[in-house]
């Protein structure tokens, strides 16, 4: 019994370990690096102790300043899709939480069966018509199209977590005069906002990674930071691997760190809503 | 609820369903026309009918890519899903700081493709890579994933079930918490083993949310297109090409926009088939909730 | 959901998230006063006219009160970027770079002419630019572009590793490049050569040192298939034999140069113009060490038939949908002058014009610009310019993978080539 339970707890100690190295390794290794000396990067058998330096953010400042640009349009697309699709989330949610009928039902399938349509279907469509309309390069195109193809998640996520809040809060509001916006502003949100945040993690996660999208519809103003990377993939002169680990790590410890403290959202949102919408 | 407040309630709901109709709806329906048409830059479409699907479904080159689609579908989503299944239950076993371990498991969902590409390349480097460098310190055989087609395809595999694996194991996961913990009591006074009671109880009711996670990552895979793009560009002699690179391919380095669109429209049909046994699922699910 | 705080916390966070986005989205961008013209070119072009106080436009950009905006692609997005701009209703893009293999009679409409324009207000002895490249941007008899840089493809090697090899000079023939890259890799400290796979400049080199070609100036698909039979027979050889990368099917164009940079590789074939950054002792180890000549024909290649090298010419283009014209015009015609196309070579890019070539600043720095241009006096472009090229290109270079990579004799593979291509060729 005691050999028995000794062997069960090594075999999950090592599962755990491995666990571990799978899902972090990759990600330590890149961000360590980015604060290796150039040619170390290259050693074989890798360095796991050296000198730490800060070169190569100091050559990517100097040399990618248009990283820099894009980290600031990444910031800004992100939060104008957050907005837009936490808004419009929000107020269809609590539509199809509070009422049901035939034609709610059957647009409730129609949000989702058009999520179900592969975002490369439409860029090729949308490339004149954005174009035609100014909006080519804009931060304004990416953030709706970034929060298009949230909305459906967002609403079926917000209808279970507005489900959980009493109908009898929103009937004695109205009841003391209260119109629609000012319950929805004053009970429905505050009480919904673990929704709120979990719709804002699968938005923010999505608009500050996505790449087709920027890749097709941005050039200078509102190219993201992403697409500079991939950029920069191809433009790798000799030792500019650490600059390109560096740009890589700028791009990633904020989302990884936001999805770190929201993991409880996160979870949230995936549990009761992801699979659904 | 009566009709009136229905009516009340549609501004609400306009903003969602704007969108969704502007954006994605009707240039979807513009891809239909197009599809029917020829048409390069400089120069005016004209119809051809099916011509743009025959042509597509004729081409080699799309067999292919819809062959190694399906192939990287099939054989990296089952294998995330029992990766997923089993971590799941190691988490439910009981495991010293979960929480912490929840989190390192979360993290590969915050790295974005060209990041976890550039990743994944230098550690796969065929001259430098810390990883091909271990495999060949214990002997074992290199990952020559820009020379064998089928090394390539792990390479594809193994990355996407890195970027999407928190996903599927959040899932099951909170599948498994949601079991009943008297079933298993009942299951070990019958005398169950645990293979049983796994085969008899677990796999019984975790089923709906294996089902789900499954339909939600074909569909998913079925699009892929960046991890393939940006790490191997569909080669060697594009033997791993996807359906989205094919189509990219054909709409903007080839321009031709009507096999492009036909080829779009053969993806959504097949993203719907795969999704019907879905809302058929879900249509269900809608039905009782209300 | 119990902890009324919390909520509010989180929609005051929420709040304030909102506002700022509004506002960082109504603010935009910030640019620069005065007018600014947006420009579309791969990123060798942006390095080449100078940054900072090198800025070679310096002058001109105060003179004209304008900002000068890049946006860079790699080669082949960027065509396909210039193309869909140019197709819109209006791009921001005045100017766009156009390589001469694209340029054909449906898509040079999209362009507007510019002989207008150089009769209006004329670049400096025009005269000058080479007329095989004006030429080549000649469409119909309309003048699409102005050509601004020419990459002529050069063998480069690494003394040190052909010397650690037992070789003393760089190879003279193809059969001997062909012995001494299996050699240098048989020692086991680098690769013979390395090359990418995709693109066509490299297996053209190969069929053209045996006198054939991929696809001749007059639209003639394997002009000498049994020259390509043999190129495709001698890549797949030295493959087999390591002396190409066993990555060969994933290396790209600019994998080369970081290859030859690390010493991981003796030999490859870049343009010449690449020196710079094979040069530079912050970018290299064997700064100095690695020099560049003429890529050798087989010794079975007739004393008369030249070794026509692999070239590759930019030029400089106005969408016909783009908004200040006038204001693109003249930054060509500046980027045109004789000192800028000097000052431009200076950097690392082939100069257009012919003159500049025998500049004495040009030739004291680089020792090579001799060779270049008598390399460029017998060179072509890989394939001429037509409507399906782009789709040929990728065939072309999938049967030449799977013949290099030995999964498809290269009888087979010249066979395939030949029908799938065929069908894509103008009548």
């Amino acid at each position: 019994m005691r050999l028995e339970r000794i062997l069960v707890n090594a075999g999950k100690t090592l599962a755990v370990v491995m666990i571990l190295l799978w899902s972090l390794f990759p990600i330590f290794f890149i961000v360590s690096s980015s604060f290796k000396p150039g040619r170390e990067i290259f050693a074989v058998p890798p360095q796991w102790l050296f000198t730490p330096t800060i070169d190569h953010y100091v050559t990517l400042w100097q040399r990618w300043g248009i990283f820099f640009e894009a980290l600031l349009n990444s910031t800004i697309v992100t939060i104008g899709a957050t907005c837009i699709a936490v808004i419009a989330s929000t107020c269809a949610g609590y539509v199809y939480s509070r009422s049901s009928s035939r034609f709610l039902d059957s647009s409730l399938v129609f949000l989702i069966a058009v999520r179900l349509i592969p975002p490369i279907v439409v860029t090729l469509p949308l490339f004149p018509i954005v174009n035609n309309l100014g909006l080519a390069d804009t931060h304004f195109v990416l953030a709706v199209l970034y929060a298009t193809f949230f909305v459906s998640l967002g609403t079926v996520l917000m209808r279970t977590f507005i489900d959980q809040i009493p109908r009898e809060l929103d009937e004695a509001a109205s009841m003391d005069g209260a119109t629609m916006p000012v319950i929805l502003w004053k009970v429905i949100m505050p009480l919904a906002a673990p929704g709120i945040l979990a719709v804002a993690v699968f938005v923010v996660v999505f608009a500050w990674n996505e790449f087709l999208f920027a890749f097709i519809f941005t050039g200078t103003r509102a190219k993201t930071a992403p697409l500079v990377i991939s950029e920069m993939i191809g433009f790798i002169e000799g030792v500019d691997w650490g600059v390109l680990f560096a740009a890589s790590t700028v791009q990633l410890l904020p989302v990884l760190l936001f999805v770190m403290a929201m993991n409880r959202y996160l979870v949230a949102g995936l549990t009761s809503g992801a699979t659904k919408g | 609820m009566k009709t009136s407040s229905i009516w009340r309630m549609m501004p609400l709901l306009a903003p969602t369903q704007l969108l969704l109709i502007s954006v994605i709806v009707i240039p979807s329906i513009y891809v239909v026309w197009l599809s029917f048409h020829a048409s390069t830059y400089g120069q005016n479409a004209t119809f051809i009918g099916l011509e743009n699907y025959v042509r597509v479904l004729g081409d080699p080159g799309f067999h292919s890519a819809l062959w190694n689609t399906v192939v990287l579908v099939v054989v990296a989503v089952h294998l995330e899903l029992l990766m997923a299944l089993g971590m799941a239950l190691l988490f439910n076993s009981g495991l010293w700081g979960r929480r912490f371990l929840l989190v390192a498991v979360l993290a590969p969902y915050a790295v974005s493709e060209v990041v976890a590409v550039a990743m994944w390349r230098f550690l796969f480097d065929q001259g430098v890579g810390p990883v091909t460098v271990l495999m060949s310190a214990l002997g074992l055989p290199a990952l020559e994933w820009s020379y064998e087609p089928s090394h390539a395809m792990i390479m594809i595999a193994v990355l996407t079930i890195w970027m999407h694996l928190p996903f599927t194991f959040v899932i099951l996961y909170a599948a498994r918490l949601a079991l009943p913990a008297d079933l298993y009591e009942a299951a070990r006074i019958d005398g169950a083993t645990r293979l049983q009671s796994f085969r008899r109880v677990t796999i019984p009711l975790m089923g709906p949310a294996i089902l789900v996670a499954l339909l939600f990552r074909y569909i998913f895979a079925f699009r892929m297109f960046s991890e393939v793009w940006l790490l191997t560009g569909g080669g060697p002699a594009r033997t791993t090409e996807v359906v989205a690179v094919y189509l990219y391919q054909e709409a903007f380095t080839y321009s031709a926009f009507g096999p492009a669109s036909a080829t779009a429209w053969i993806m959504v049909a097949v993203s719907m088939v795969l999704a019907s046994g879905y809302i058929l699922l879900l249509r269900r699910q809608v039905k009782n909730a209300a | 959901m119990s902890d009324k705080n919390t909520f509010r916390l989180n929609r005051r966070t929420f709040l304030g998230g909102t506002v700022s986005g509004i506002a960082l989205m109504a603010a935009g961008p910030v640019f620069a006063q005065g007018k600014t013209l947006q420009v579309l070119s791969h990123r060798v072009h942006q390095t080449s006219l100078g940054e900072g106080d090198a800025d070679l436009l310096a002058a001109w950009k105060a003179e004209n009160d304008a900002d000068v905006i890049f946006t860079t692609l790699d080669s082949n997005p960027l065509m396909d970027r210039l193309f869909r701009e140019a197709s819109l209703a209006q791009t921001d893009f005045s100017v766009g770079y156009m390589v001469d293999n694209r340029p054909t009679s449906e898509n040079a409409t999209l362009f507007e002419e510019l002989q207008a324009y150089q009769d209006a207000d004329p670049i400096e002895d025009f005269g000058d630019i080479a007329p095989g490249l004006v030429q080549g941007m000649t469409i119909d008899g309309r003048l699409i572009g102005i050509p601004v840089r020419t990459a002529t493809q050069g063998l480069f090697y690494n003394e040190e590793l052909l010397a650690d090899a037992g070789f003393d000079g760089p190879a003279k023939t193809l059969e001997e490049l062909v012995e001494q890259c299996v050699a240098i890799s048989a020692k086991g400290k680098a690769t013979g050569m390395i090359l990418a796979s995709d693109l066509a400049v490299f297996p053209v080199m190969f069929a053209r040192a045996f006198g054939g070609d991929y696809i001749s100036q007059d639209f003639e698909l394997l002009p000498n298939p049994a020259a390509m039979e043999t190129a495709l027979t001698v890549l797949a050889d030295m493959f087999a034999k390591g002396a190409l990368p066993r990555s060969y099917a994933t290396n790209k164009g600019e994998e080369l140069l970081t290859w030859m940079q690390q010493g991981r590789a003796a030999y490859s074939v870049l343009p010449f113009a690449r020196m710079g950054q094979l040069s530079d002792p912050a970018l290299t180890d064997y700064a100095g060490k690695i020099k560049v000549t003429a890529f050798p024909g087989s010794e079975s290649l007739p004393a008369e038939v030249p070794m026509s090298s692999v070239v590759e010419a930019w030029a400089m283009t106005i969408p016909a949908n783009a908004v200040d014209k006038e204001l693109a015009w003249k930054f060509i015609k500046e980027v045109s002058s004789k000192k800028n196309t000097l000052g431009m070579a200076l950097n690392g890019n082939g100069p257009a014009r012919v003159s500049t070539f025998l500049d004495p600043e040009l030739t004291s720095k680089n020792d090579f610009a001799t060779v270049e241009s008598e390399v460029l006096a017998t060179a072509r472009g890989a394939f001429p310019p037509f409507g399906e090229a782009a789709r040929a290109q990728q065939l072309f270079l999938e049967e030449v993978q799977l013949a290099v990579l030995g999964r498809k004799s290269p009888a087979d593979a010249v066979a395939a080539i030949q029908t799938r291509i065929q069908p894509l060729l103008p009548a």
